[in-house]
């Protein structure tokens, strides 16, 4: 595969968190959550990740064609992001998975069973979460659960919505706090640049 | 022994904001229990009474009884507003609460430039000379009587929509017809009396730029001044770059600062974020506006200030931590900003239409110096240029050496993009 073909979009949250969109599928198995280097031995493109210099990448989030990667490092994502493509382009270009598939028994490192915690975060979510944003022409998909740590997507009304924020942190990780005292974190993968009818559209103040 | 329970903050967040990201994240890092309040009631606000409230940001006197019935229950450590209309709300809740904050008749004249005006000009603060018009005056006398050229203003709205510049009579008589036209929009009209007048003052020319500081105790800390090197002459006053170190002398930015000091002290704004701007030409400075909150839009994410002592490593705190920790009493780092010159480009719109793609971002994230290009405006948004609009299609950020760089990197990164509009 030639590296020039793949194109790659860097989209920061903050300083600290960036999502990498590749227009090509990075892992095609569902998401993989890489929370140390450890955890990432056998995953070329997270070892890479977790191997920049500089970076102090804490964390590694893989689905489909987005990689969301986390760090500690002060070092703006102008610098680190240039060496985060390279990674993507050189594992992708190799033809090896760049991923491996996920542990058919994963178990967060507290004992805690992911799948048990997957099908009561999906209740709360059928029950609860989605009817609540509904009302707003929203809709929230639980992608996963991986180490005790929610990963989900936005959709509908709440994708590229200005409060997307408030219902994630103050409405649904509160409520999964409540109900599912288990669960450690909550991620959202959503590409929020992409909603084309967000509930609440932003204007300088 | 039980841990004593964090501070909680109450959050008055417009639902048309691009700040809440920014401050509910630094809300997180700082650990703090957070209330989100807006004007509009969350999905979750039932599930979760404790952390999202709904408030009558249009009536800051019933917002501030609701808030005190709240904190019945939910004792309120602090509060902070991220708009205009949010900073008089949150100084009506801070009186009634006895938080620090500002009084709402300082917080008022902050929000309307008539009354600023009067009050700055009362103080001595130069400010352009002005006159307050109604829509029912007699527009072809008045444009008789006026000193060109002059920049005709609503009297609350934000972005400088609605701010037109006349350069002759003609030139008043349709600006006040065009300006007239917005002010009567049903959603705007209904926003109150101040609706019903015109702010019509001299045009200052010269360079403009911005001031943000955080006011404690009456005193501006200044947390950076910007430079806006694209000129604003009109006839719309659409911005687009800001650049920090200003490029000005040290004596005309003492200048600078000492004007937004002695506009803060006329209005007598006491506590939290300030957003001044001013002109600057052989004269010296010139107060142009001066609003009780912080930078609008994605600006903010500009500013990256030392932790100081007490800090995270060198991790760097981001405008939204400093005021939640000064809303809260929390100890505050150093107020010093970065080394490194920053800059942002607040994209103009590219013309009026539905925008139907965007073009050239990549290529645009890859201009050295360039951090981000933040595509704000979603697919099938109608974009309105100015006056008429107040919605910049997006941000650009760059940062490097020195302000000439940071410069050229914006200019050269916007130039990479291509607004499709249908």
């Amino acid at each position: 595969m030639d590296v020039a073909e793949i194109r790659i979009t860097a989209e920061p949250i903050d300083n600290a968190r960036c999502k990498f969109l590749v227009s090509l599928p990075v892992h095609s198995g569902g998401v993989r959550r890489f929370s140390s280097s450890e955890a990432a031995q056998g995953s070329p493109l997270a070892e890479a990740l977790f191997a920049i210099p500089g970076a102090e990448v804490t964390e590694v989030i893989v689905s489909g064609n987005l990689v969301t990667v986390v760090k500690r490092s002060a070092a703006p994502w102008q610098a680190i992001g240039k060496s985060v493509g390279a990674a993507i382009r050189s594992v992708l270009a190799s033809g090896h998975a760049a991923v491996a598939p996920k542990p058919a028994a994963a178990a967060a490192p507290s004992g805690v069973d992911d799948d048990a915690l997957y099908d009561r975060v999906a209740e709360l979510f059928d029950a609860q979460v989605n009817p609540m944003v509904a009302r707003h022409g929203g809709r929230v998909e639980l992608i996963d659960v991986q180490d005790a740590v929610v990963m989900l997507r936005m959709a509908g009304g709440c994708q590229g919505c200005g409060m997307a924020d408030v219902t994630l942190r103050q409405g649904i990780e509160a409520m999964l706090q409540e109900a599912v005292p288990e669960v450690k974190g909550i991620v959202d993968i959503t590409d929020h640049t992409a909603g084309t009818n967000p509930y609440f559209a932003a204007a300088k103040k | 022994m039980p841990c004593p329970p964090k501070p909680r903050l109450l959050l008055l967040l417009p639902t048309a904001t691009y700040r809440a990201t920014a401050f509910v994240e630094a809300a997180r890092r700082l650990d703090v229990e957070l209330t989100v309040a807006s004007e509009l009631p969350s999905t979750f606000e039932q599930a979760q009474p404790d952390r999202l409230l709904t408030l009558d940001f249009s009536d800051p006197e019933r917002a501030a009884q609701q808030a005190y019935q709240f904190a019945r229950t939910h004792p309120i450590a602090g509060v902070t507003g991220v708009d205009d209309t949010a900073a008089v709300v949150a100084a009506a809740i801070a009186e009634r609460l006895g938080l620090k904050g500002n009084s709402v008749s300082a917080a008022l004249a902050a929000r309307d430039k008539h009354i600023q005006r009067s009050e700055l000009a009362r103080r001595g603060v130069p400010v352009p000379r002005f006159e307050r018009h109604g829509l029912d005056e007699d527009v072809p006398e008045l444009a008789a009587r006026t000193r060109y050229p002059c920049v005709l203003k609503p009297l609350r709205l934000s972005a400088s929509r609605g701010v037109i510049r006349a350069d002759d009579p003609s030139g008043f008589v349709a600006a006040f017809a065009r300006l007239q036209q917005i002010l009567e929009q049903p959603e705007v009209a209904a926003c109150g009396a101040w609706t019903r007048y015109v702010l019509v003052e001299d045009f200052v020319p010269g360079p403009e730029v911005a001031l943000e500081g955080l006011v404690i105790e009456g005193r501006i800390h200044v947390l950076g001044l910007f430079d806006k090197p694209d000129p604003l002459d009109g006839p719309f006053f659409e911005e687009t770059i800001y650049l920090t170190p200003s490029r000005f002398s040290e004596p005309a930015r003492q200048d600078i600062v000492g004007c937004g000091q002695a506009a803060v002290a006329a209005l007598g704004l006491w506590e939290g974020p300030i957003h001044a701007e001013l002109r600057y030409n052989a004269t010296g400075p010139w107060l142009i506006e001066l609003a009780a909150r912080p930078i609008g839009g994605r600006c903010s994410a500009v500013l990256r200030f030392t932790a100081g002592e007490g800090g995270r490593g060198n991790a760097l705190a981001s405008l939204e931590e400093l005021i939640i920790r000064h809303a809260l009493g929390m100890p505050l780092p150093a107020l010093e900003r970065e080394e490194r010159a920053a800059g942002v480009m607040m994209i103009p719109v590219p013309g009026a239409g539905v925008l139907r793609d965007v073009r050239g971002i990549a290529e645009a994230r890859a201009v050295p110096l360039v951090e981000d290009v933040v595509i704000t405006a979603h697919l099938g948004q109608a974009l309105v240029p100015w006056p008429e609009g107040s919605r910049y299609p997006g941000f650009i950020f760059a940062r490097g050496e020195t302000p000439e760089a940071v410069e050229a990197a914006l200019r050269a990164a916007h130039r990479r993009l291509a607004f499709v509009i249908g």
